[in-house]
């Protein structure tokens, strides 16, 4: 009886890809346009983490599970990536 | 029974996957909207860390398998502990660098307590004199 | 420690005896064993583990919510114009802790409504603290302190 006459999670992955690629865009405007280098990294940092979430839904979509270790992997290196931009910025700053 | 214990699994996965679109959304919103680097790190940090977990969750929920826990809860136990961590690093340096705040904050505590040279931090008033 | 790996064995015992959905019955296992072991507390003698996993969960819980209620004040503070809010940096002193709590403080600082965490003073003394909406800064101050401050503390020791 409850049987639905579609798929909804495929439908509704195909929304959230479109929304991620959407949020995506408007953080790569900041990264192009952030007055300094330091909005510049933190809209990179949240592209890293947007990609994770497509990879994600991806593999919600087609149904393969081998995409989320690809997801790991790109969670840990953004995050050495991150620090090193930091560490990068802060020794740019001693006078 | 089986059919409606799917159809559950079903809706459950459709709202994780709305709510985090959503909350990622916004995530990119806040960050191009926001006036100065610590609101707009205050936007990112929260938002995406949240948005992603929820996908992930969904992606549990969809497959529903030990293998995938394991490495889901693994994804989201790290995204929780290193995102913070890497928005901080970015607000001290960023902080050191010049950034100043919004022209509109109402009070900067941390003014003038950064050592110019070794970029220690002082305490401020809460300082003790003990060495 | 002992305490949770022969709950944590209860539960894998628990999920091989079920005959499918691991994942579901792993986490019931887990429920049945900390009730079992609770029971034999006058067998197996007096342990800390039990009002310590209550509190961790009590937290957990509470930390979600927050997490949820913050990510809600986010998406309202980039609905409506900038004009809406009074950021500022405000100074929080701190009791003596480890590394480790104040690491963990710091990031569940950041995680929750209104406030994120810029830097922790050398001599530890003081986490400086963005906050959104700053209208009194001793009461953002005692908020932060009696909030998340005291709960971490207890769940830590």
């Amino acid at each position: 009886m409850f049987t639905l006459a579609f798929e909804i999670v495929p439908i509704a992955s195909l929304i959230t890809l479109n929304m991620l690629a959407v949020a995506m865009l408007i953080a790569m405007v900041r990264l192009l346009r952030g007055p300094s280098l330091a909005d510049r990294v933190v809209a990179l940092d949240l592209i890293a983490a947007l990609a994770v979430g497509v990879i994600t839904v991806y593999s919600i979509y087609t149904n393969q599970t081998m995409l989320l270790r690809a997801g790991i992997v790109v969670a840990l290196v953004v995050f050495v990536g991150t620090v090193a931009f930091a560490m990068y910025l802060e020794k740019r700053a001693k006078p | 029974m089986e059919e409606i214990i799917n159809w559950t699994f079903q809706v459950v996965v459709v709202f994780l996957l709305l709510a985090g679109g959503i909350f990622s959304l916004i995530a990119g919103v806040g960050i191009f909207r926001m006036p100065d680097l610590f609101t707009r790190m205050q936007a990112a940090a929260k938002t995406g860390t949240l948005g992603v977990g929820m996908l992930l969750i969904a992606l549990v929920v969809q497959f529903w398998e030990v293998g995938i826990f394991i490495r889901a809860a693994l994804v989201i136990l790290f995204l929780f502990l290193t995102a913070p961590i890497a928005a901080h690093l970015i607000a001290r340096a960023g902080y050191i660098s010049g950034e100043r705040l919004w022209r509109k904050s109402v009070c900067d505590e941390m003014k003038g307590q950064y050592d110019q040279v070794t970029h220690a931090l002082s305490s401020g008033k809460w300082k003790q004199d003990d060495p | 420690m002992k305490m949770f790996v022969a709950n944590l064995l209860l539960a894998v015992v628990w999920s091989l005896m079920s005959e499918r959905g691991t994942m579901f019955q792993l986490g019931v296992g887990f429920v049945f064993g900390y009730i079992l072991l609770w029971y034999l507390q006058p067998l197996i003698g007096h342990s800390g583990y039990f009002t310590k996993v209550l509190q961790i969960a009590r937290f957990l819980i509470f930390f979600i919510k927050e997490l949820i209620v913050a990510n809600l004040r986010v998406a309202w503070h980039v609905i409506t114009p900038a004009s809406f809010f009074k950021p500022g940096i405000i100074a929080v002193p701190l009791e003596e802790m480890s590394d480790l709590e104040a690491t963990l403080l710091a990031n569940v600082l950041t995680l929750t409504p209104g406030s994120f965490s810029v830097d922790l003073s050398t001599d530890r003394r003081v986490l400086y603290v963005h906050v959104m909406d700053v209208d009194d800064p001793d009461k953002v101050r005692r908020e932060i302190k009696e909030q998340y401050e005291k709960q971490l503390l207890e769940v830590m020791r």
